[in-house]
């Protein structure tokens, strides 16, 4: 039985990778073929491929990738799907790296369709796609937004963005995403999530227990002299920090969350007050 | 400093690095007034060098921002004085560029910014570099690199003109090329060519001595040097602490280095990384420096190539040491495996035990047998 077991896994993975190639098809863009074979790119030789830009991938968990190369007439198309540890760090490099100024289509867990190119994000593959056109100023969006629905059909994964993302306020929120480590460029605040306001950013960090979000708390209030109590969630404190100006951290449960960046200390705890309250 | 010590003689037998460059000069910084964190800081010395012919004067440890994501960090690493920044416009799908620039604000004035260009052609590179002044706010850029080049033949004349356009256009005050791979062919070549100011190479003290060759001769010739991949592989979480703070004082200690740009994405970081200026390599240092350059010795491949065909039942030496590293490095075991059984039949079947004698000989002298036995064991 057990020798049975074994040898099933080379034919699983053989399964596996054979579905990894159905959405990494130049063919699901009508009028595209393949011009190259797929290069396959894993932690140690990402920068052969991405130059710096791979710490990029790294921070977040990265698994892999896999880019292929399609040609139609003049033009070229480069599909790069990346592999990451788990859906979050997924749509966490969706995220980093979309235009803030564009509306987020949902494609998977959320995309963007450009002129030129196209990314999404879909359980624990981030797809970027870019067009090398021979006229840089054509207009491919139809064609990339029929590939990505249809690269996104075979990808299997969620289709949700993180939970934690829905708990931020809402009113006045320019951008969220994840923080793949140092949140508000603070160690101890490990990988969390972000969102962006007019005035000011708010943060979450799920901690394993509330024992171990209870001393992250308490090693961030002795970093800042002058803070005090701020009634948000089980405890929290507030204080002016230097880069962070206002600030107010909490705890809820092993949750960690608060703002920062805000005109005094008591408008950031005011705003905990409400992101405290969106958490369950 | 002796062109001709390798970096092993070095360690080795315990050299001290000569003293910096007559350019250099240390400043000192009262870290404990500017911590944010209200740890308890201390003076520490800024150590300057001149970036080549550009006359730049700059910090020996920069900040390479592509990891950072909150500006604070980038606001506080300029508060502190370091002057080198770097970013690229394909960073974060130009994110990256927008934060710096927000981060930096007025203290764009005070500071080296360098960006640089994927593009590959004339227009589309003076279209980039017009999109980086826009995001990073300023009318000009420091140094502009052509980024990620590994040979010669991917840097055409009408990149160069692009380059030279820019210097003339005041868009950008010096160009260069950044460099992952290959620098011992692409760096002599650059100086040779005689129309870049800078390059931006990955350096670190366990790199082939023909990289720190090609470096040596450059800086000779005025070039500019700033070094990257300085942690030698720390961003990935294989060192910490101690390792990290030597590996980077290795570098900043080089004297064909101008500068580093180590990723930085938190306060605590920054601190440390800028204890590695103004302080020589200690004894301590070599000691730890030493001590991974033989831990590496014996696992890491370099990828050189050089054991290509030299393996008597004919195995893929270089892919298998990568995919054994995938799991003892990496903890991705499954990826490993995944890897090692995509290769020919005969392959996965091999077995070191057949072989009196191994006929792979690794220059960098790492332990070919040994790891392709580990490999065996974990995934045949």
């Amino acid at each position: 039985m057990r020798i049975a077991h074994l040898a099933l896994v080379p034919i699983l993975l053989t399964a596996g990778m054979a579905h990894a190639q159905d959405y990494l098809s130049c063919q699901l863009a009508p009028g595209w073929t393949q011009s190259e074979t797929i290069h396959p790119y894993t932690a140690d030789n990402l920068y052969d491929y991405k130059d710096g830009g791979a710490e990029g991938y790294l921070i977040f968990g990265f698994a892999g990738m896999k880019s292929l190369n399609c040609k139609s007439g003049e033009n070229t198309l480069t599909i790069d799907v990346s592999e990451m540890n788990d859906a979050d760090a997924a749509y966490g490099l969706f995220a980093t790296n979309r235009d803030p100024r564009m509306p987020v289509a949902k494609i998977g867990m959320g995309g963007q369709v450009q002129a030129l190119s196209a990314t999404f994000a879909k359980g624990n593959y981030y797809v970027e796609i870019v067009v090398n056109a021979a006229d840089p100023n054509s207009d491919h969006t139809a064609e990339l937004t029929t590939l990505v629905n249809k690269m996104a059909e075979h990808i299997e994964g969620r289709e949700t963005p993180p939970e934690a993302l829905a708990w931020f306020v809402p009113e006045d929120q320019s951008t969220m995403g994840v923080a793949p480590q140092s949140v508000l460029g603070l160690k101890e605040l490990k990988r969390g999530y972000v969102a962006k306001y007019k005035q000011g950013q708010a943060f979450i960090v799920v901690e394993e227990t509330s024992e171990s979000a209870a001393a992250v708390l308490k090693v961030l209030r002795q970093k800042y002299d002058g803070a005090t109590d701020a009634k948000v969630g089980d405890e929290a404190f507030q204080a002016k920090a230097p880069y962070l100006d206002g600030i107010c951290i909490f705890r809820k449960g092993r949750t960690l969350g608060g703002y920062a960046n805000m005109p005094t200390a008591q408008d950031a705890a005011a705003q905990a007050v409400k992101l405290a309250a969106r958490i369950p | 400093m002796n062109n001709k010590t390798s970096r092993r003689d070095f360690l080795s037998t315990g050299l001290m690095l000569p003293v910096m460059g007559a350019g250099s000069s240390l400043g000192i910084l009262n870290l404990s007034a500017q911590t944010p964190a209200g740890d308890a800081g201390s003076a520490v010395k800024l150590s300057y060098k001149t970036l080549g012919k550009t006359g730049l004067k700059v910090t020996t440890v920069g900040m390479g921002c592509m990891i950072t994501s909150d500006p604070s960090v980038v606001t506080r690493a300029a508060d502190l004085g370091i002057t080198y920044f770097d970013t690229a416009r394909g960073y974060q799908h130009g994110n990256n560029e927008r934060m710096v620039g927000t981060a930096l604000g007025d203290k764009r004035k005070q500071v080296v910014l360098s960006t640089k260009t994927e593009a590959r052609d004339k227009a589309g590179m003076a279209k980039e570099l017009d999109t980086s002044l826009s995001e990073l706010k300023t009318d000009f850029v420091d140094v502009w690199y052509l980024h990620g080049k590994s040979n010669p033949s991917e840097i055409h004349d009408d990149m160069i003109e692009a380059l030279q356009l820019a210097k003339q256009q005041g868009k950008a005050r010096f160009v260069g090329v950044s460099t992952h791979s290959n620098q011992q062919t692409l760096i002599p070549w650059m100086v040779q060519k005689g129309v870049f100011d800078v390059v931006l190479s990955a350096f670190n003290f366990s790199m082939d001595p023909a990289v720190e060759q090609a470096i040596n001769a450059a800086a000779k010739t005025g070039m500019g040097v700033v070094a990257m991949k300085v942690m030698a592989g720390g961003a990935r979480g294989q060192k910490a602490g101690q390792t990290m703070l030597s590996t980077l004082k290795w570098v900043t200690n080089h004297p064909s280095v101008a500068t580093t740009i180590p990723s930085m994405t938190d306060m605590a970081q920054l601190d440390e990384n800028v204890q590695a200026m103004g302080s020589t390599l200690t004894a301590e240092d070599h000691r730890v420096l030493a001590g991974h350059l033989k831990m590496i010795e014996a696992e890491y491949c370099r990828m050189c190539g050089k054991c290509e065909g030299t393996c008597a039942q004919g195995l893929p030496v270089a892919d298998v040491l990568r995919y054994v590293t995938y799991a003892d490095g990496y903890g991705q075991f499954a990826l490993g495996r995944e890897r090692y059984l995509q290769m020919a039949s005969e392959h996965v079947e091999a077995r070191c035990e057949n072989c009196p004698v191994c006929t792979v000989q690794c220059p960098f002298g790492v332990k070919v047998q040994m790891r392709m036995k580990r490999a065996q064991e974990l995934f045949a």
